[in-house]
Order: C-alpha cells, then sequence, then structure tokens
C-alpha cells in the first residue's frame, strides 16, 4: 500500500542542538559548506524579551513540487509514495529546479556537480524500513518521522495532539514536512 | 536570519549567472531579427524583384542563426554537467517550460539556417570552402515551391523563441521579479527591439550597396513603437509586483532603490535603452532624415539598453527575492 510520510518537527522540543544536520551530513556524504538540512535559529525580540526560533531547513517534499515541474528532463520526480527525488543519471544540472524551489532546498553539490536536497533518506535508509538518520539522532524527540496512514505510528499520534503548521503553505505547494510553532520565550501576538 | 548554525553561503548564490543573461539576449535578439528580416521582406518587397535581398533581410538571415548558436552553446557551458546535455534532448517533460524551449530551438535553429543558405545561396556558390555545401542548398532549392510557407513557420518558432524566454523565468513561483505574465511579452518586444538595432547595424555595416533607406525608415519607425511599448510594460511589472503585497512587494521596492542593480536599470535600461532612443527619434532623426550616424548610434545604444535589461532581470530577480 502507499505510504504517506509525513516528517513532523517540534519547535518547543527542538535544542538547536544541531545533531541532525551532523547525522545527515555523514549519513549522505555531503561536502563542506553545503547543507540538505540545518537548523536555523533565529532571535527574536528586545532584550531582555527575546525568544529563540528553531526552524528545520530542508527540502518540505511537496505533493504539488515546482522543483519537478519545471524539470526539463524529468530527473527531478517523485515516487509512488509522493517522496521528491532526483535521479542523477537524467540531472543535466541546469539547475531550474534550485531556482524554482520556493523553499530553497537544492544546491549543487561542489564536487560532483550533481543538484543534492533532502530526500528524507529514502534509497539508503526508508526504503529498507529504517528512519532518516537525522530523526534516529534527534536527543530530544523533536523530529518525528513516519506513515501518517498508520495509526499506530508515532507521527500519527504526534499529528493528533499537536496544532501543525506547514512552511509557506500560502503557496499551495502542501509540503510533507509539518512544524509546531514555537511557544516558548516572549510572545509578541 | 541570525545566529545560524553553519554556513549560509548556499543560500546567496547566483545559480542562473552572466551566461544565462547574455543567453536570453541573444535568443530575443535572433527571434527578432528573423521577426523583422521575415517583414521586411513581406512587406516591402511585394513583387519578386532583385532588391528582394535588400540589406536588412541578409541581416537578419546572418544574425539570426549566429546568435542562437552562440546563445546554445553558453547554455550548454553553464550546465553543471555539460557533457550530460544530450538528456534535454532525449528525455521529456511537457509541464516544463524549458522543454518546451528546447523542442522549439530544435525546430528554430537548423530552420533559421536553411533560411540563411537560401538567402546566401550565391555566395556559397562562388566561395571556394563553402562552395562544398552547394549540394545541400540546391536540394533545399528543390522544396522553393514551400519556401513561403516554411517561412511563415520559422516566423511563427521565432515569435516563440523570443516569448519562451520570458515563460521560462516566470515560471517560477519562488522570484518574484519573474513570476509575472509581463515577463513573456516584455522580452519579446524588447527581442524585437534588438532585432531592428541588429539588423539596421549589420545591414549598414556589411550590406551597404543593397541597403534600402524606405526599410531603414519603416524599422526606425517600428522601433519607436516597440520602445513605447516596453516603456508601459516595465511600468506594468513593477506595479504588478508592488499590488501582489508581501515579498513581492519588498523585492519590487528593493530592486528599485537598493545598490549598483538599481543603477543598471534607471541609468543602462531606462535612461540609455529607452529614453535617448525616442529622443534621438524625435531630435536627430525627425522628419524621417536618413543620417547615418545617428541611425548607428541610435543601434548601438537600443542594443545596450536590451541587453542590460536581461542582466537586471536575472540578477536582480536573484538578488532581491523579497525574502525577509
Ligand atoms: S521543498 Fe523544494 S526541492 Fe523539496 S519538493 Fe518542494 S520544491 Fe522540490
Ligand atoms: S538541475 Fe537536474 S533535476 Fe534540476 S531541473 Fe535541471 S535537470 Fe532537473
Amino acid at each position: 500500500m502507499k505510504k504517506k510520510f509525513r516528517m513532523i518537527h517540534d519547535e518547543n522540543l527542538c535544542i538547536g542542538c544541531q545533531a541532525c544536520s551532523v547525522a545527515c551530513r555523514s549519513e549522505n556524504d555531503v561536502p563542506d559548506n553545503v547543507f540538505r538540512m540545518q537548523v536555523q535559529i533565529e532571535t527574536k525580540g528586545v532584550f531582555p524579551d527575546l525568544k529563540m526560533d528553531m526552524q528545520r531547513h530542508s527540502c518540505v517534499m511537496c505533493e504539488d513540487a515546482p522543483c519537478v515541474t519545471v524539470c526539463p528532463t524529468g530527473a527531478s520526480f517523485q515516487t509512488k509514495d509522493g517522496l521528491v527525488q532526483i535521479d542523477h543519471r537524467l540531472c543535466v544540472s541546469c539547475k531550474y529546479c534550485v531556482v524554482a524551489c520556493p523553499y530553497d532546498a537544492r544546491f549543487m553539490n561542489p564536487i560532483t556537480k550533481n543538484i543534492e536536497k533532502c530526500t528524507f533518506c529514502y534509497s539508503n535508509r526508508v526504503s529498507k524500513g529504517l528512519e532518516p538518520a537525522c530523526v534516529t539522532v534527534c536527543p530530544t524527540d523533536a523530529l518525528v518521522f513516519g506513515d501518517i496512514s498508520d495509526m499506530t505510528s508515532e507521527v500519527y499520534k504526534k499529528a493528533k495532539e499537536c496544532n501543525l503548521l506547514y512552511p509557506k503553505a500560502n503557496l499551495g505547494t502542501k509540503p510533507k514536512v509539518a512544524f509546531v510553532p514555537n511557544k516558548k520565550g516572549v510572545s509578541y501576538e | 536570519m541570525n545566529n545560524v548554525w553553519g554556513s549560509m553561503a548556499q543560500y546567496d548564490v547566483i545559480n542562473w549567472p552572466w551566461p544565462i543573461a547574455v543567453y536570453l539576449f541573444l535568443a530575443g535578439a535572433s527571434a527578432g531579427s528573423i521577426i523583422i528580416a521575415l517583414l521586411v521582406k513581406w512587406n516591402r518587397h511585394d513583387k519578386e524583384v532583385a532588391t528582394i535581398w535588400d540589406a536588412m533581410v541578409k541581416a537578419g538571415a546572418l544574425i539570426s542563426p549566429l546568435t542562437i548558436i552562440i546563445g546554445l552553446i553558453l547554455l550548454i557551458l553553464d550546465l553543471g554537467k555539460p557533457l550530460s546535455f544530450y538528456w534535454l534532448l532525449i528525455s521529456y517533460n511537457f509541464e516544463s517550460v524549458m522543454t518546451l524551449g528546447v523542442i522549439a530551438l530544435f525546430l528554430y535553429t537548423p530552420l533559421s539556417l536553411v533560411f540563411t543558405a537560401l538567402i546566401f545561396e550565391d555566395v556559397i556558390k562562388k566561395n571556394a570552402l563553402l562552395s562544398m555545401l552547394y549540394p545541400v542548398v540546391s536540394y533545399i532549392k528543390s522544396y522553393s515551391k514551400y519556401a513561403k510557407k516554411i517561412e511563415y513557420v520559422l516566423f511563427f518558432l521565432a515569435l516563440i523563441v523570443g516569448a519562451y524566454t520570458g515563460f521560462l523565468l516566470s515560471a517560477n513561483m519562488s522570484i518574484p521579479m519573474w513570476n509575472s505574465p509581463i515577463l513573456p511579452i516584455l522580452f519579446l518586444a524588447s527581442g524585437i527591439s534588438a532585432g531592428i538595432a541588429g539588423n539596421i547595424l549589420v545591414g549598414m555595416l556589411f550590406f551597404k550597396s543593397s541597403i534600402n533607406k524606405e526599410s531603414i525608415k519603416y524599422l526606425l519607425m517600428l522601433d519607436l513603437r516597440v520602445i513605447m511599448l516596453e516603456i508601459p510594460l516595465l511600468l506594468l511589472l513593477f506595479v504588478g509586483m508592488f499590488y501582489a503585497g508581501g515579498a513581492a512587494k519588498v523585492s519590487a521596492i528593493q530592486a528599485l532603490s537598493v545598490g549598483n542593480w538599481a543603477l543598471v536599470f534607471w541609468v543602462g535600461v531606462i535612461a540609455v535603452g529607452l529614453v535617448s532612443p525616442v529622443v534621438i527619434a524625435l531630435t536627430a532623426l525627425k522628419n524621417h532624415d536618413y543620417k547615418v550616424k545617428f541611425i548607428l548610434f541610435n543601434s548601438v545604444v537600443v542594443l545596450i539598453g536590451v541587453i542590460l535589461l536581461r542582466f537586471y532581470i536575472v540578477y536582480a530577480g536573484q538578488i532581491f527575492t523579497g525574502a525577509l
């Protein structure tokens, strides 16, 4: 059966330790100075009323993915589970997808010249029944991943108990990565 | 964003750098020059007289294949993996504007070469080296009863090539300055303007003997109209971004006011490229004077304006995305 993979980043549990980012680098052989994912830390407010927002920055696996639409060769494609992947054999590195992605998720690998991004570790882990590298190392369980159509899964439970938001929801790209917004620190609303 | 762990370098990269801007210019100029050559051929020479191959037609036949081929070479070299470019020709995604462009170019480029071969038939016949190609030319000529139809097809393809570069950019929802329906019309118009300027320049410099003053005047008039159209199109582009609000508004304000790219826009695109040709037309070339120096000067400023417009849109679009 088709799986409905979802990833949830709970910004209240995230401590900005970047273990996820380090795990991603070593799992996926990401060269220096480029990132498939990182947690960007934004300090908001005026001293002493400060708060820190931890925002995951990565491919969000759009259902209506602009990167797939623009790709001239079909190198950017969706698997039957709806995960956006790149076939490096077909990719000519025209960078159309890099400019088209509204989430700044793609980059050119400076060594291989291939276009890369977060893959949910699909080929190396998820397709083998494992979790993405970032999820396994998160010390506070701020990252939850799984098949949301499976009612026994962690991700299903998390989605039920939390109020999920989607990045740049107004664009209508229907991401599969959701976040639970930070409520800690000062509030300005 | 502050206090980020790691490097932000990858987010500031200009993913489509200068070769793309130059390509966009060359593709526009190529399409424009063949459009103009065909218009002159059709409208200015109803009767099949000797002057049919006048300088404008020859110039167009020369510029069009040359610019598009150079442009395509630049495009391929700019790929991260230039050697795998052949995938663009064998693996299609019909939703992608780039694929549609590849198909149009695949038909347009050889057809523009055929046009050149026919226009320069005599030159090819007489030249020691080129005469080797003559059998090909005469083979093509055996289909001459279709010539007019092929010209229509070429004209239509040129319109597509001239406009698709605008669609190529406008298909990006992530870049407000590109994500506008104005861009294809603007690029087609300014490409036609470049075609006129290029044809006049090359025609006057290389094919003086067959210059047809009436053609030149007709074209200068046409160029003035195209330029007058470009000004409101640019206005519309920014007004559209402004009223879209949010990131698009921020992007528009920054692109028009911050740093060197704002300077390029106001001085290069507006003052040099659009205002100065209008001024020249209203003063030096008034009453349809035929002053060679001013006509050449006019062509040069128009071309500079068109090139800078492409550079401005490509760079300012990628730099000022309105992201906070
Ligand atoms: S986030 Fe970007 S790279 Fe990922 S699927 Fe969406 S458009 Fe494509
Ligand atoms: S860079 Fe590769 S994956 Fe991206 S649009 Fe071009 S061919 Fe497709």
